[in-house]
């Protein structure tokens, strides 16, 4: 288990703690917090849509063209940032300690 | 002291398989375009599967996978034309003759991959000779060539004849076509007076064969379409041939016959249709059979030998096969030792 901090859509910080070796959206989805992850890590729903913690930006691996395009296929429902990630493609190792994320709103 | 028997050879036919082959690539017929009207849909077997085949409603022909990119309905089961998509009854997706998904009735964000490519399998079509046809690769790539323009049945004064006929063989399209180069067989199968001459060129997928010195004169475009000539008489007769592979180990094969629109009581309208009974077989007092008669207990019961034992006499069997293995894009090591 790797602790991570997550903000809440409502607002409330918490601790989550996610499971190594999965994408980080399926701890978020289990914990409850309105991640949907509906498409199951395939990059075609956005329903795991997530702000990093600026200083977080650059430790994760690179979006891929196909995250990127999820991800601008949301601008139209939901506010973007620059460190905003599909957190299927976030993987959870020991790495990620301490990692801060704010579930984005629904679309 | 005889040589040793050679047990490879003997015992060869163990091992040997009936149809060895993939579904070639190629245009293949599908069905005659006066069947299928605006807005239809229907389930058609062709190239070892189903697909749906449906028409438009501004009229264009499309031929699709029958399972939904979305959670897998059968669209051929339930579903229906939409003005020019073909709707999955499940959810409602709707999928252009191309294959792109069109319309997701409840999403939001469309799945960008949707916006990119298409995510259906559908097959390239075009209607010609009164015909729907569709091109089959087994890796989806695009059209290799074009149909050719056929005078006697695209022509519209000029031309007649309705007849046609429709034949399943349980066998290959390739073992079927290789009957075209065999002219031994034509003796001893079909009972002709004698072995024709043949020669046979071939450019890219065509080929190109004349039996008996200008008797016969075929071109073949690729494995689905065959147009030929047979002149007799004094007059031309043509047989178009389209035969559809049903799966690896079954065929149709399709034929129209057309003429000259000789007038009425001529010599040469008697002529035309006496040539095309031969070809059927149907002739009466012929001295030898039409295919129908004699090939398909052949077709239907032999077995395929990679490595024949032919003889001076033989047409150019190993030739014919060369040139075929190009409609074999995607055939693996193992599958092309055995063809």
């Amino acid at each position: 288990m790797t602790a991570v901090r997550v903000k809440g859509r409502d607002g409330t910080e918490q601790t989550v703690d996610a499971t190594d070796g999965m994408a980080l959206m399926e701890s978020l989805r289990d914990a409850g917090l309105g991640v949907e992850g509906t498409c199951g890590g395939a990059m075609s729903c956005g329903t795991c849509h997530v702000y990093v913690a600026a200083a977080w930006a650059d430790r994760l691996p690179a979006r891929s063209q196909d995250e990127a395009d999820m991800i601008e296929a949301l601008a139209d429902f939901v506010e973007l940032r620059p460190t905003s990630r599909l957190s299927c493609q976030i993987p959870v190792d020991a790495g990620v300690e301490g990692l801060s994320v704010e579930i984005a709103p629904q679309v | 002291m005889g040589d040793q028997i050679n047990l490879k050879v003997l015992l060869e036919s163990q091992t040997l398989e009936r149809c060895p082959f993939p579904i070639p690539t190629g245009w293949y017929f599908v069905d005659y375009a006066d069947t299928l009207k605006a807005g239809e849909m229907r389930n058609v077997t062709l190239f070892g599967q189903e697909w749906v085949l449906f028409r438009t409603e501004s009229g264009k022909p499309g031929m699709s996978d029958p399972y939904c990119p979305h959670l897998g309905a059968h669209m051929g089961h339930g579903g229906k034309v939409c003005g020019e998509h073909i709707r999955c009854p499940f959810h409602h997706w709707e999928y252009d003759t191309a294959g792109w998904c069109k319309n997701i009735p409840y999403a939001k964000v469309t799945p960008p991959i949707v916006k990119k490519q298409a995510i259906l399998r559908t097959l390239p079509m075009v209607e010609k000779y009164g015909m729907m046809w569709a091109w089959y690769h087994p890796l989806c790539e695009a059209p290799s060539f074009e149909l050719p323009y056929i005078p006697e049945i695209e022509d519209a004064t000029g031309y007649t004849g309705s007849r046609r006929g429709s034949w399943t063989a349980d066998t290959c399209i390739q073992e079927i076509a290789e009957n075209g180069v065999d002219v031994a067989h034509l003796k001893f199968l079909h009972g002709a007076p004698g072995i024709p001459p043949v020669s046979a060129s071939y450019d890219g997928p065509v080929m190109k064969l004349d039996i008996g010195q200008g008797y016969i004169v075929g071109t073949a475009y690729g494995p689905g379409l065959n147009v030929m000539r047979f002149n007799q008489h004094g007059i031309t007769a043509t047989m178009i041939s389209y035969t559809q592979p049903i799966s690896a180990e079954q065929s149709r094969m399709n034929m129209s016959f057309r003429h000259v629109d000789y007038a009425e009581g001529t010599p040469e309208l008697h002529a035309s249709k006496k040539v095309i009974d031969h070809m059927i077989g149907a002739a009466e007092g012929e001295e030898s059979a039409g295919f129908e008669s004699v090939d398909f207990i052949v077709w239907n019961n032999k077995k395929y030998r990679p490595n024949p034992l032919l003889c001076d006499g033989d047409g150019p069997v190993l030739q014919f096969r060369k040139w075929f293995k190009q409609f074999y894009p995607a055939a693996d090591a193992a599958t092309l030792a055995k063809i």
